[in-house]
Order: structure tokens, then sequence, then C-alpha cells
């Protein structure tokens, strides 16, 4: 009775004098039901996988995501730009492990990272997903630049290396076969000053930064000295080979074989110097091959393994990106598809054709359609498998810092070689000491 | 008995009142704080798998024995300092300016702000420029001048990259100082300086009588407001130079940030953390107590 009357009360309340109020009411009630009537739609959606890489580079990876959500709808791949500076996308992919659920299913990684990232447990371990037999088919420096502590964690999906770079028209103009040796290195470029034919001998980059310790891992290489066993964690660096190959780098210097500004430059001012024929040789990556073709030294220069000391090998500093699969994804198997996809040889090779990067699998070095494009791709083999790691150790990035900072002061005249590498070696066990 | 009984009641409402005060206060200081200095009694890095493992002072054992961190200290002690009294001299000049009247005095006024009202990232990119080798302004500045023959090479040599920072700091932050010395101004009464000139004062005397002593508050607010800016300064450096050459420019928040993000070694950034905070507090009530020294005197 009452509760009728109640009733009544309120419907003639809302009827009369709040029409408004219950429409927007049901209007609300609509709206808030909206997400559970497309809820079942959505779940047929395909799974989200994504990534994260510098913007430059994810323009370039555009075509290859399109093709691969045409070839997979049931995946979604989404790559996210980040800022075009590698330093700034390690610290993003840091960062949202460290804060938990990270949001990045792959992880596009430089391969200095990988040791890092493995030890502190945010990728996944894939040793078990690659054959042996599809393993050998890569460079075995990527491989093995994605192997932390036995097991393997990154995909290699394009490779980088280090290498001398030579002008041939004035190495024959002085009657010159290119440097086996650093001696020799030393005296042609003396000589080819001395003739007035290029201004700077030997040019490498000696700005504190990770690419001194990347060029000096070739100098230690050709010099028979290492940086740090990963195995038994030893430390080389003061070692009388390790200080003979400071003493060479301080050598160019002295000798003005290497202008004095050497010791700020990075890989692109390196690059202008022998680009404007400023320079006989060069230390640098694959990218100033392509980018020379359309400067003043076109069709001047050729590539070759960096010299050695007499009696040792020489050694290519192994850069390259590839794919690891973060732990904290919900959905391995869809991020393995795209690994698949994106490390094959039709994706290389079509990456490759449009950027003019260096692939990771050994087969498309000598692909005719990349030959056609890339008529030095059979010599950058030659080079790329003389490859040389920086140490793959989980503190890389302290014990590079440690290189970087007692290397230069060495070069900049503040320390003796042998103080400076001294004090590197002893710092450097204190950290692989210390837990 | 009763009137005590109430005294003791407000007393109690008084720390009720106080309570939610107080637990901001704990959220935001004390608790930071205090984990900091509990992490910074475990190592907690790669070589644990980033799990904490208990290792009493082993951090600040190390810490003694780290030439890099020793090395930040000091060049963010050089920077402070001498940007921090670059930065009171000029500010006070202007203030001064400021305070006087004269035709377009407000738009001067807004003007003078404007440096401080950039976001530092953006300016030291600009500054970076400024000081580039190649293509600086300093450079061609100077070759047109005749004072040099070769671009100086700024960022690349310790004392001159340090020169470089502080100056950009400078042109940053004295806007900051210039502006809270100009309200310490505009509340010194203008009687005064018209007794003190009746009695025979000259404008130096006058200076230093009356606006000096009267604007000490200030100049303590705004000393230890920029003391504990500058000590912590990250972005400028980071953007202009990145603690080189040879970490010549490397300052303790650099150090620190490399430690925790990139090392991932929380323990020992931890216990980078509490040295410095403990060393600034130190810094800033030595300061001020000097300062208060010379007030009364």
């Amino acid at each position: 009775m009452s509760l009728t009357n109640f009733l009544i009360k309120i419907t003639r309340f809302t009827a009369q004098k709040a029409k408004i109020y219950s429409f927007l009411l049901f209007i609300g009630l609509f709206l808030s039901l909206l997400p559970f009537s497309l809820l079942p739609v959505f779940s047929q959606q395909p799974v989200q996988i994504k990534t994260l890489m510098r913007a430059d580079e994810a323009q370039q990876w555009q075509p290859l995501v399109n093709k691969f959500n045409q070839k997979y709808p049931h995946i979604n791949l989404e790559v996210i730009e980040a800022p075009s500076d590698s330093n700034q996308v390690e610290d993003l992919y840091t960062a949202s492990f460290l804060l938990g659920n990270s949001p990045y299913d792959l992880v596009y990684m430089d391969i200095v990272w990988t040791p890092k990232f493995a030890a502190a447990g945010w990728l996944l371990d894939l040793s078990d997903r690659l054959s042996e037999q599809e393993k050998d088919k890569f460079l075995t420096g990527d491989i093995q630049g994605g192997m932390y502590q036995g097991k393997l964690y990154r995909i290699p999906f394009r490779s980088d290396a280090g290498m001398l770079y030579y002008r041939q028209d004035l190495l024959a103009q002085a009657g010159y076969q290119p440097p086996e040796t650093f001696d020799k290195l030393i005296q042609i470029s003396q000589d080819l000053q001395q003739q007035g034919l290029a201004e700077w001998g030997y040019v490498w980059q000696g700005k504190q930064y990770e690419g001194l310790a990347a060029m000096f891992v070739e100098i230690l290489e050709g010099h028979g000295a290492f940086w740090v066993d990963a195995e038994t964690l030893e430390v080389g660096l003061d070692k009388p080979e390790a200080i003979k190959a400071v003493e060479f780098l301080r050598t160019t210097i002295e000798q003005k074989i290497a202008p004095p500004g050497v010791t700020t430059y990075a890989e692109d001012e390196t690059r202008r110097l022998f680009q404007n024929g400023k320079a006989v040789f060069l230390r640098n990556w694959p990218y100033v091959y392509s980018s020379a073709l359309n400067s003043p030294i076109a069709g001047k220069y050729s590539i070759k393994p960096m010299v050695h000391a007499v009696g040792q090998d020489s050694g290519a500093t192994q850069g390259g990106w590839g794919l690891g699969i973060s732990k904290s994804t919900k959905h391995p198997d869809a991020a393995w598809q795209v690994i698949e996809f994106f490390s094959s040889e039709n994706s290389q090779r079509e990456y490759i054709l449009a950027t003019g990067y260096v692939p990771s699998r050994t087969s498309l070095f000598n692909d005719p359609e990349i030959v056609a494009k890339y008529n030095y791709y059979p010599k950058l083999l030659s080079v790329v498998q003389n490859s040389a790691l920086r140490p793959p150790i989980a503190q890389y990035a302290q014990a590079s810092d440690i290189l970087q900072r007692y290397l230069s002061a060495a070069l900049t005249d503040r320390m003796s070689p042998e103080a400076a590498m001294k004090a590197a070696a002893e710092e450097t066990r204190r950290l692989l000491r210390s837990k | 008995m009763s009137n005590d009984s109430l005294d003791g009641r407000e007393k109690l409402i008084g720390w009720l009142l106080l309570i939610p005060a107080l637990l901001v206060l704990a959220l935001v200081f004390i608790y930071p704080i205090a984990r900091a200095f509990w992490l910074s009694l475990f190592t907690e890095n790669l070589g644990t798998q980033l799990q904490p493992e208990f290792s009493g002072l082993t951090n600040y054992l190390r810490m003694l024995g780290d030439g890099r961190f020793w090395q930040s200290m000091g060049n963010t002690a050089i920077f402070t300092i001498i940007s921090v009294v670059l930065e009171l001299i000029l500010g006070l000049g202007i203030a001064l300016v400021l305070n006087q009247s004269f035709r377009g005095r407000g738009v001067v006024r807004t003007i003078a702000i404007i440096p401080w009202a950039l976001p530092t990232a953006v300016m030291g990119l600009a500054w970076a420029w400024i000081f580039n080798d190649q293509y600086g302004v300093v450079n061609d500045i100077l070759q047109r001048l005749g004072v040099i023959d070769i671009g100086i090479n700024w960022l690349g040599s310790p004392a001159l990259a340090m020169t470089a920072l502080i100056i950009a700091d400078v042109w940053k932050t004295t806007p900051f100082i210039s502006i809270i010395l100009l309200a310490g101004l505009q509340s010194i009464p203008q009687d005064l300086y018209e007794a003190h000139a009746m009695d025979g004062a000259n404008p130096w005397q006058s200076f230093s009588q009356i606006t000096l002593p009267l604007l000490m508050p200030q100049i303590l607010i705004a000393l230890l407001f920029r003391f504990a800016q500058a000590f912590g300064v990250f972005d400028l450096v980071q953007v202009m130079t990145g603690g080189g050459p040879a970490g010549a420019t490397e300052t303790v928040s650099i150090y620190i940030y490399s430690t925790v993000m990139r090392y991932l070694d929380f323990g020992y950034g931890a216990a980078l953390v509490v040295v410095t905070f403990l060393l600034l507090i130190a810094a800033v009530a030595i300061t001020s107590l000097f300062l208060k020294r010379l007030r009364v005197s």
C-alpha cells in the first residue's frame, strides 16, 4: 500500500517535473551500457603487438608493417615512434620495464643493450624457438651478440660493422697497395700528406661517447689485445698490447695524421672530412659507402677490413639491431610471428633494397637483386665476418663509460696511455668484482 | 583545573587540525628520503638480478673510492658557486635599475624575465649552437673582432665547456634573482632614504647602510633557492655537453641518472642520493648561518 503510493508519487514526479532529468538518466544509462554491448565485437579483434623504435627507422619499417598486418589479419603490429636518439629509446624501454607492465611486446634493440636487458630479466629466452639450422643462416657475430650466458635473447634484423675506407685514386697515384698494418697506414698517410695529395691521413671517432669505445675495440683487436673477457671476466686494458693500441691513436694526432679536433668528432664529422676529399683513410660504419656515392669522391674510394699489427688479425666492431620478446607480453607467439616475418630473407631483402642497411643473413650479401643495386656488398661480407664484439656483460654501459673517460683523457693528453689504461682497468675490475 | 583541561582540548584540536598537513609532509618528504636511505643499505643491481640484498654500508665505502663521484661533486660545486655569485651581483644591479622610475619601465620589467620563462632544454640547445666551434655566434663575433684566428672548440675542452655552461645558466636565471630582489626593494620606504640624505649620506652610504641590510632577507631567500636549484642542475648540462669532455662537466645529478637509469644500480644510486642530500643540507645550513651572522653585525 505505502509502496504503491510511493511509486505512484515517484512516477508522477518524474512525469511531471523531471522529464528532462529522466531523459538524461536514460541517455547516461545507454552510454554506460554501450561498451558492454560492443565487447564481443572487440574480443574478435586482432591481438595487439607493440614495439618502439626511433622515429626515422619507424618510417622505414612502415611498408613491411603494412605487409605484415595484411598477411596476418589476426595480429595487429603497431610501431610506436620514439625520439631519434638511441639513448632515449633505451631509456624509454628501461623506464617501461622498471615500472612493470611494459606496453611493449617486442623490444627492438641495439646489440649492446641485449646483455643488460637479459640480465635484468626483461626478455624471453628464444633459444628453443630458433633451430640450429636457421641460426647458421645468420652472421655469427649477430647471433653471438644476441646471446647472454649461453641463451639467445635477440634475433638479428640488420647488421653493422666498422671498417676502413680508403681513397683508391690517391693510393694508385702514389703507387701504394691498400695497407694491411698500422705502421703501413701511418707511412702511407705521411707520404701522401707530404706530397700534398690530401690534407689529413686518417680520421676516426675520438669524442667521448659510445662510438669511441666501438672504434677502440677494432684497434685493440688489431693489436691482439682485449677489453673484457666475458667468460672469465678478465680485464685486459692495462696489458702492453692494449697500451700500444692507445699509443697508435695518439701517434696519429701527434704526427698530424689526424686533425687536432679528432678528439671531438663523432661519426658524421669524420664522414664529412672524408667525403669532401680531405682525408685518405676513414674508420666508419657501412652507411658512409652509400652516402659518399653522391659526393666529390664518388667512385674514388673503397672499403677493406681494419688494419692490424704484424702477426695479428683485424676485427670489425659488431653493431646492429634485432628483436627480442618482452617477458611481460601476453602474446609471445604472435610476437614470435612478427620476428619470423621480419628476419626472413624476403623481408630483409625488401628492407635492405629500400634503405641500404646491412643484412644479418649471410646469403643476402651475394643476392643478385641486392648486388645489382649495391655492388660492394660481397666485399662488405668479408668485413662483417671478422666481427669483434663489445664485451657482452650485464654492466656493459658502465664499463664503456669507464673506458671512454680514461681513453678520452689519454687522447687529449691529460694522462699518459699507461696511467689511463691502468686506471681504467682497475676501475673495470672493481666494477666486475662488486656485485 | 577546568582551565587546564580546556587548554589541553585546544591543544588536541590544534594537533588534529595539523594532521593533514603533517601527513602530506610525511608522504612527499619524509617517505622518499627514508626510502632512499633504506635502499642505500642494500645491493640491488644487475649482479643481483635486481633483487635487493642487504649489504650494510658497502655502498658508502664504495663511494669513498669513487673518483667519478668526487669529480662530479667538484664540478657541481664550481658550477653552483660561480653561477650563483654572478647571478646575485648581476641580479642586484638589474633590480636596482628596474626599481627606478623611467618611461617604459613595465615593458622593460616584462622583457627582463623572458630568459627565465624559457624551457631550459630549448635554451640549452640554442646555447650549444651559440658555442659551436664551426657555426657558433660566439666564435663568429670573436673572429670578426680579430681576437682569434681559428674557432675555439668551446664545448671540447674542460674549462671552456664549464665556462659556457655557467654563462648559459647566468643568462637564464639572473632574472629570477632580480625579480625577488625587486620585490624587496619596493618594500623599503622611501622616507628612510630622504632622512638619510638629509643627514648628509652619499648614495653609496645609503646603499650600503639602508638598501643592503633591509634587502638581506630577500637576498637570503634568492640565494637558497638558486643554490638548491643549481646544485641539482641536469637539463642544461645534459643538452649542452652531456657531461663531457672526459667527464669535466658531469654534475652529481647526471651521475645519479646514469647510475640508476643506465647502469640499473639502484642501491648505489640511492647512496649517492643520500650523500648528495646531506651535503646539500650542510652547505645550505652553513651558508645561511654565515649570512645571519653577517646581518647581525
